[in-house]
């Protein structure tokens, strides 16, 4: 009984140090597909406005729940894989839904200012041979 | 019959002084284990993972608890007992040589420091004892310091700057999260996700547990130790105050060579007295003068 009490108290006191659970497994791959998902139906040629705008307001939903898992998942904390780090270079671009939250712009017109394409530079875009 | 008796006791002294000094003059040199026949008792402890993960307080317990369980710990507690018990004959021996006199009374003073060489030898025996367990311990605390350098010197730059970026990410989310909720959910079109829901569910309930966890007087006894110090800082004190254990055993194997010696010297004080005292002593005979013989040739 001494042994039994022993190892819970061991087993106890070391979930105390334990600050992570193990992480759903692709935390940060799960969040890659759905905002690639986002970024197609955004630049899908075939859709109407209302069908976009739409699609990209559930696909956002989802994204805001994929992206905080993301950010709550402590078990990726130093995980130096391709993945882990390139999703963390540049939270503008990652963490789509919340950084247009945050600028109060719509997900498209963010995404589109983080590539440089904003509606300044493409009309003083001029096309020309090389 | 009395003479052949005094004699052999005076030898007998003789002698067992002279093995008392020569072991005096060796011990606070080389104190020796006494050599059984039987495994010298021993503790091994491992440095695992889960001896660095523990708490700072449960660590030194833990290794105590281990300790305590081991031949080791066993032996010194036996040890223990045995001096305590011969101290106690040694108490009575003293005792009884102040009421005795006579034969009985040189009879008790032999008993009386060859019970003292017995209590020496289970003092020797003891230090070898502790000293083969703080030597154990310092290397334990010592494995310890080795592993958690490694962990630590193990982050690369690359792997620094990943988990700063992280660190930056989550705490720009946690600024802007209650605002962005704001702005998201405030409206019917996109009302809060199930996620969302049973997260903060979660999230109060964390809360709570983390509160009874802070109040718990386990937790309060381990703050109240003093500032908490990190793991690395606290092996290192842990590691200097069993040096300072094994430093002070050293002192007393001196003290216990002092005593080794002062019981020879009693001895050889014991055997001269009974030589003195011996009445039947012959005293040796003195040379005949050749002068005595000089009538037998003159004629």
């Amino acid at each position: 009984m001494k042994n039994n009490l022993s190892l819970l108290i061991m087993a106890g006191l070391i979930g105390l140090g334990a600050t992570a659970s193990p992480a759903a497994a692709g935390s940060v791959e799960n969040l890659e597909r759905e905002r690639a998902i986002m970024l197609e139906t955004m630049l899908k040629s075939d859709l109407t406005p209302q069908e976009r705008h739409e699609k990209v307001r559930v696909s956002k939903r989802r994204l805001i729940d994929l992206e905080r898992i993301v950010l709550r998942d402590k078990s990726i904390t130093g995980r130096n894989s391709p993945a882990v780090k390139r999703a963390f270079a540049n939270y503008d671009l990652t963490f789509l839904a919340h950084a247009s939250t945050e600028k109060n712009l719509l997900v498209t017109d963010h995404w589109l200012e983080q590539l440089g394409l904003t509606s300044q530079n493409i009309m003083a875009s001029a096309r020309r041979r090389r | 019959m009395t003479t052949l008796k005094s004699n052999n006791s005076q030898w007998r002294l003789l002698g067992f002084a002279a093995v008392l000094l020569a072991t005096a003059a060796v011990m606070p040199v080389a104190p020796t284990y006494a050599a059984t026949g039987a495994e010298q008792p021993t503790w091994r402890p491992a440095v695992s993972e889960k001896l660095v993960k523990l708490p700072n307080t449960y660590l030194k317990k833990a290794l105590d608890r281990d300790f305590s369980d081991s031949p080791l710990a066993g032996a010194i507690r036996s040890m223990d007992s045995e001096i305590k018990l011969k101290m106690q004959t040694l108490a009575d021996l003293q005792s009884a040589t102040d009421q005795a006199e006579g034969e009985v009374l040189t009879e008790l003073r032999h008993q009386f420091l060859a019970q003292k060489q017995e209590y020496l030898d289970l003092m020797k025996n003891r230090q070898n004892l502790r000293t083969k367990h703080f030597k154990t311990r310092i290397k334990v605390y010592q494995r310890l310091l080795k592993k958690m350098s490694r962990e630590h010197s193990g982050q690369s730059s690359d792997k620094a700057k990943l988990v700063e970026r992280q660190t930056e990410a989550r705490t720009r989310f946690e600024q802007s999260a209650e605002a962005i909720d704001m702005k998201m959910f405030a409206s019917t079109i996109a009302p809060e996700s199930r996620y969302s829901k049973e997260y903060a569910k979660n999230l109060s309930a964390a809360n709570a547990l983390l509160q009874a966890i802070s109040s718990h007087p386990m937790s309060a006894q381990q703050s109240s130790a003093g500032p908490s110090v990190s793991k690395p800082d606290y092996v290192r004190e842990l590691l200097a105050s069993t040096e300072a254990e094994l430093s002070l055993i050293n002192q007393e194997g001196e003290i216990v060579g002092y005593m080794a010696k002062l019981v020879a010297l009693d001895a050889m004080a014991l055997a001269e007295q009974i030589a003195e005292n011996d009445p039947d002593l012959i005293e040796p005979d003195k040379p005949v003068g050749v002068s005595s013989a000089v009538d037998l040739f003159i004629h």
